[in-house]
């Protein structure tokens, strides 16, 4: 917003959609403070802490890089700390990304001894799966579920001296070269954060250059293990997305039912009510509470897995709020019942918000926990079907101590859902060779994931949603996951009418097949997908991933997941571009190895740029480059 | 070079302190009809209300005047100024020389040609005199009206509240302070107030104070109250009359120094006679927003004026940069509010940029014309004030940053920037 | 007589000086424990567009406040040059007066909204604890002739350097 607000309509406008404005407008006549207005109350921010040469971890400290002291009270440097501080972001990020991977894991266990109300999804899927990591695909369905399960669970907790097999099968072979020759190949995940944790104790390790192979190596565990084999069994457990169509912004919510948001990563419990809010039991709990009956509705993540899924397992699906931005804005509604928080970005300003209306705040992760809300219905795969009810229940409960004082915006948009490398390739008649073709001749010049958080540092999705209609106008295609894929949805850029705004060669080949110019691939987890599309393509090519005419731009990052999937981009060999500067730039040495020398070693690169604009055409050049390279 | 200074305020002093400070020797006279050392009139309310003793309203210390090497004539009114002579006159004939005079005689209370506003229980509060009268009127009474809504007025009701009588403020425009705030901000501080109990009768004069009747007056009795122009009658002990002051130019009369309303002076604060000055409640300067001659009755400018007066008397030659006539600061209960320069727009020719949110007891209103600040009100938050009102004084042009004027943490660091 | 010099572009927004200022002023003299009174700082960090930047009062030769001050508590002191409405003979009555009055902007409120707070040039301190405390050097503690030298030779390297 800072940067926003420097122009003249600034005090109207904070975020890229008409509707959170308004309800912008709304909070603060209601005297209710939100993002926005503490972002505005934290400024200036502390320098130190923006360049990462803060360091707290022992009682000498806190210390932090200075003219007057360039060094630690213990010696060490700024690089030193820097280097420390991303070991211990990246940590984080992988570290959450095994517990969505382990959830999963023993739902699909639990499911397949038919204790949920569950059933495998896509077993063409499952026995490719399984037959790739060695197991015997004559097997029932059900035991081989158990045992690729188990396979997984095993990989999560097996030694970091044991390479991950997922990280051998997935793995482009040139990838895997540059990785070994780097020895950031990956064991266990557990093992890994483990030893990134000890690692980054004071004083044991110090060295900034293997403290930033650690970061490598946990981002290389996370893209494999936290997005691939998540994916991967969400998809085997809930069905591979198909294309679908949804609708996406605070207009989607309807006044006159009992309104559910599913809020965060881990689409299981949100999966079962929308299996049970159907039932004529709960229906019937509905209309008795004056109700016109149950709506379940996604916010973050969660709601994109939903909607991707919205034909099948997700059938049902309202539509999606918004990102993590939204949250405090859809409860300002006055007209949302119930918020399930599931793992993780469920901020504690939502519960200031709830506690202005009637929302209820219920917590259905073991592991989140926000003051305040007492409500803990913690997903258990054996239990969630009575689980899905008990939260209708509760959420029909509040519907009843609704107020009057409602408002929704009208905004919404629709949005096309459920791309993959299965859907395109289902599009493309079997093949890739169509869009390859369009590549090779240019009408589609290049790749590029916009992916991952919203960030109100210059503007709620305003970042984001510049960057991708300057590469589309570019005839750049974008794929989108995350954060962003709500953004695009609100905006309409997830509609293949929005060709129109796309470059002459990206119009065409949009308008042939029927597709939007930006491409929506799902949850931040689905950036596994945009890795799995990626390698088939470099695969079809015969070529590395660096060498392909594509980038990656986290342009408004937020939280340590994203560190560690920015990371993984590097190390996949893409050129990466992040948004808000990360806090690293007080350590020269690693600073210059993230932007530069990096690319020797991994083919990828960390691309710092604010501005949106200079941004989009940084990549498109570099996508230039790449196809100079590659003759076409 | 001897230095004649007439009245014993915040003019005379700066004044007296400006003197000192090039010149050490100077004998130098203050001749004032008060009794005691300088005091802020500006704290009579608190003094009136209780809360601040006699000794504390005093601006200086002790032996200030013995520091500076004053000679003190107290307890004693300039009868007239007799330029010809180079002289003042003293009542009884007594007369001071002087090679250099300044006249700070400051302002009296405007009394309406009301009946019954001469009477006993009627006050004004503009010396320390008159808050001792009111505070010896206490005993008894009940009850009070004070008849204006201005700065005075206001204070006045609220110490009188605080001395736990009933007040009523009587204002013969539709809103409080209308002089220095605009309707909104006056409705916000009138809220204020009433809260704590204060009554407003609004829109509406005084037709009569009706004193105590000659054989009430042998029992003690106190007057009847007050009536309004609609002839209903708000019973009182005491009254309070703030309904506006004049300045003290009756010294003046016949000396062919120029007068309007006050004394007019040019920018070295000199009257239109060589060697008197003027400074304070009694002198016309121009006005900074309005570029027009004018009283400009606050304590601020007459500080800097009393400043540069004496300089100039010393016979450094500097100049009274100028101020802006109306700026006020006021907080009667527990909501602060500023106002500066032009805040109610006389044309359409005006940018007014207003940000009120009721809820919070927060209004912040900007008044731009040709892209120059020149008014403001802030109500509620005012750290931005100083910096706002320096803009409007030294008239800048803002249309390359007149977007930053809109946030509310609009503050000096904004123009620092600009500026590096 | 010192005063305290401001390189604006060194300032980092870190705050620390806002807790050592509210941590000198404080009766435990730490910052937890001022944190813990809430004191005030009377050094501000304003943000503009994401540069922060230190709002200091300068001390003025004729401080506006100084005029504005009806209770004639706000006062420049003769000998070091310390502007402050504390300490002196007559106190402060809260009347915002030198607020409306000083076009840096920097006197505030006090927390109970009392008293106006401004900066004290930290008088029993041999240099005020917001410069002992500045990282960045962004505050120097210097004499005002050195002090005007220095601003001096800015201005100058500001004129010679070439036009962007």
């Amino acid at each position: 917003m800072s940067n926003c607000k420097s122009c003249s309509a600034a005090p109207t406008c904070i975020s890229a959609h008409a509707s959170i404005n308004q309800m912008h407008d709304r909070t603060q006549s209601l005297g209710i403070d939100t993002c926005f207005d503490r972002y505005e109350a934290q400024q200036p921010q502390c320098g130190f802490g923006m360049q990462g040469v803060c360091c707290q971890l022992c009682s000498h400290g806190p210390c932090r890089i200075t003219p007057k002291a360039p060094v630690a009270i213990c010696g060490a440097t700024a690089d030193t700390i820097v280097a420390r501080n991303l070991v211990r972001l990246a940590t984080h990020g992988t570290s959450a990304y095994t517990h969505h991977l382990e959830e999963l894991a023993k739902t699909i266990k639990a499911t397949a001894q038919g204790k949920t109300p569950f059933s495998i999804g896509d077993v063409h899927k499952l026995k490719e799966i399984a037959g790739i990591v060695g197991l015997d695909i004559n097997k029932p369905v059900n035991e081989l579920a158990e045992q690729l399960a188990d396979v997984i669970l095993a990989e999560l907790r097996k030694g970091a001296d044991e390479p991950l097999a997922l990280v051998n099968i997935f793995a482009p072979k040139t990838r895997l070269e540059a990785w070994n020759k780097l020895g950031v190949v990956p064991g266990g995940v557990l093992s890994e954060v483990r030893d990134a944790l000890t690692k980054s104790m004071s004083n044991i390790n110090t060295d900034p250059i293997d403290l930033l192979l650690t970061v490598v190596r946990l981002s290389i565990a996370a893209g494999y293990m936290g997005l691939v084999a998540t994916i991967t069994m969400q998809d085997i457990l809930l069905g591979t997305p198909s294309l679908t169509t949804s609708e996406a912004d605070l207009g989607v919510i309807d006044p006159d039912t009992v309104n559910i948001v599913a809020h965060g990563h881990v689409p299981l419990v949100a999966t079962a009510v929308l299996m049970v809010a159907e039932s004529e039991e709960m229906q019937a709990l509905a209309k008795q509470a004056g109700a016109k009956g149950i709506k379940v509705y996604g916010s973050m993540c969660t709601g994109q897995e939903l909607m991707q899924r919205s034909a099948t397992s997700g059938k049902g699906f309202a539509g999606q709020l918004g990102n993590w931005l939204t949250q405090e804005f859809m409860i300002a509604t006055g007209a949302v019942d119930l918020v399930m928080m599931d793992m993780n970005c469920s901020i504690p300003g939502m519960k200031t918000v709830a506690d202005r209306f009637h929302t209820k705040l219920v917590a259905v992760d073991r592991i989140l926990r926000m003051a305040g809300v007492t409500d803990h219905v913690d997903y258990q795969p054996e239990q969630v079907a009575e689980q899905a009810k008990e939260l209708i229940r509760m959420a029909v409960d509040a519907y009843k101590n609704r107020g009057k004082d409602i408002l929704i915006p009208t905004n919404k948009s629709g949005a096309v859902a459920g791309f993959s490398v299965e859907t395109i390739l289902g599009a493309l008649g079997g093949s890739l060779d169509p869009l390859l073709d369009a590549i090779k001749k240019g009408a589609i010049k290049g790749i590029v994931a916009v992916v991952g958080c919203t960030n109100n540092r210059n503007g709620h999705d305003t970042k984001g949603l510049t960057i991708m209609k300057e590469l589309i106008k570019q005839d750049v295609l974008v794929i989108n996951a995350g954060c962003m894929s709500s953004a695009a949805q609100i905006e309409g850029l997830m509609l293949p009418a929005a060709a129109e705004e796309a470059g002459e060669g990206l119009k065409a080949v949009c308008k042939a097949l029927g597709i939007p110019p930006v491409l929506n691939f799902g949850s931040c987890v689905d950036i596994g997908r945009i890795g799995v599309a990626v390698t088939v393509i470099a695969n079809a090519l015969g070529v590395d991933p660096s060498d392909l005419p594509v980038a990656a731009s986290a342009p408004e990052y937020l939280e340590q997941k994203a560190v560690v999937d920015g990371v993984f981009a590097v190390a996949f060999g893409l050129l990466t571009h992040i948004g808000p500067v990360p806090p690293v730039t007080g350590g020269p040495l690693v600073t210059k190895v993230l932007t530069e020398d990096i690319e020797s070693l991994l083919g990828g690169r960390v691309l710092v740029e604010e501005d949106p604009v200079k941004a989009a055409q940084a990549m498109v050049a570099h996508i230039d480059a790449k196809r100079a390279k590659l003759g076409i | 070079m001897r230095h004649v200074i007439i009245g014993n305020s915040i003019a005379a002093i700066k004044a007296v302190e400006a003197i000192r400070s090039v010149d050490r020797k100077a004998p130098i006279t203050i001749i004032a009809d008060e009794h005691g050392p300088a005091y802020s009139r500006c704290l009579l309310p608190d003094y009136l209300a209780g809360t601040r003793s006699e000794a504390d309203l005093s601006i200086r210390s002790r032996d200030f005047y013995r520091q500076m090497g004053v000679e003190l004539v107290l307890g004693r009114a300039v009868t007239k100024v007799v330029p010809a002579d180079r002289e003042v006159e003293l009542a009884g004939g007594l007369r001071y020389g002087y090679d250099r005079l300044l006249i700070a005689t400051g302002s009296s209370t405007f009394m309406p040609p009301i009946p019954g506003l001469g009477g006993n229980g009627v006050f004004g509060l503009r010396s320390l005199g008159d808050a001792k009268a009111i505070q010896s009127a206490l005993p008894g009474a009940r009850r009070a009206v004070v008849v204006g809504a201005g700065l005075v007025g206001l204070e006045a009701a609220y110490a009188l509240y605080r001395r736990g009588l009933e007040v009523t403020v009587v204002e013969k425009m539709p809103q409080i302070l209308p002089q220095q705030f605009d309707r909104r901000a006056a409705h916000i501080l009138r809220q204020d107030m009433e809260t704590e109990g204060i009554r407003f009768i609004l829109g509406c004069g005084i037709q009569e104070v009706a004193g105590p009747s000659l054989w009430s007056r042998v029992m003690g009795k106190a007057g009847q109250g007050v009536f309004l122009e609609g002839g209903e009658r708000l019973k009182a002990e005491l009254v309070v009359v703030a309904t506006g002051a004049v300045p003290n130019v009756g010294l003046v009369q016949d000396t062919g120094i120029k007068v309007n309303r006050g004394i007019v002076v040019d920018r070295f604060m000199q009257t239109s006679i060589p060697g008197i000055y003027a400074a304070g409640d009694v002198a016309e300067t121009r006005d900074a927003v309005t570029g027009l001659y004018g009283l400009s009755p606050i304590w601020p400018n007459a500080a800097a004026q009393g400043r540069i007066a004496g300089l100039n008397m010393a016979g450094v030659q500097r100049e009274y940069s100028s101020m802006v006539g109306m700026q006020n600061a006021v907080e009667f209960r527990e909501v602060p509010a500023i106002a500066v320069g032009i805040v109610n727009t006389p044309g359409d020719d005006y940018e007014v940029f207003a940000d009120y949110r009721p809820d919070k007891n927060y209004y912040r209103k900007l008044v731009m014309k040709n892209d120059v600040l020149v008014g403001m009100i802030l109500v509620g938050d005012i750290r931005s004030a100083g910096v706002l009102s320096g803009l409007i004084k030294k008239k800048a042009n803002v249309r390359t940053f007149k977007h930053l004027l809109r946030r509310p943490d609009f503050g000096y660091g904004h123009l620092l920037v600009k500026l590096a | 007589m010192q005063r305290i010099m401001l390189h604006l572009d060194r300032c980092n927004g870190c705050l620390t000086c806002t807790l050592a200022c509210a941590a000198a002023h404080s009766k435990s003299g730490h910052i937890i424990g001022a944190m813990m009174e809430g004191v005030q700082s009377r050094i501000h960090i304003q943000s503009v567009k994401g540069k922060a930047v230190p709002v200091l009062c300068r001390h003025c030769e004729e401080p506006a406040c100084v005029d504005a001050c009806m209770a004639g508590a706000m006062q420049k002191n003769p000998v070091t040059g310390i502007v402050t409405n504390d300490g002196n003979e007559q106190s402060c009555v809260g009347c915002w007066m030198c607020i409306m009055a000083c076009p840096y902007g920097v006197i505030v409120q006090s927390k109970d909204g009392t008293v106006a707070v401004k900066c004290d040039g930290c008088k029993d301190r041999e240099i005020p604890a917001c410069v002992e405390a500045c990282h960045t050097r962004a505050l120097e503690y210097m004499d005002v002739d050195e002090f005007a030298a220095v601003k001096r030779q800015e201005t100058a390297y500001q004129l010679a350097k070439p036009a962007v």
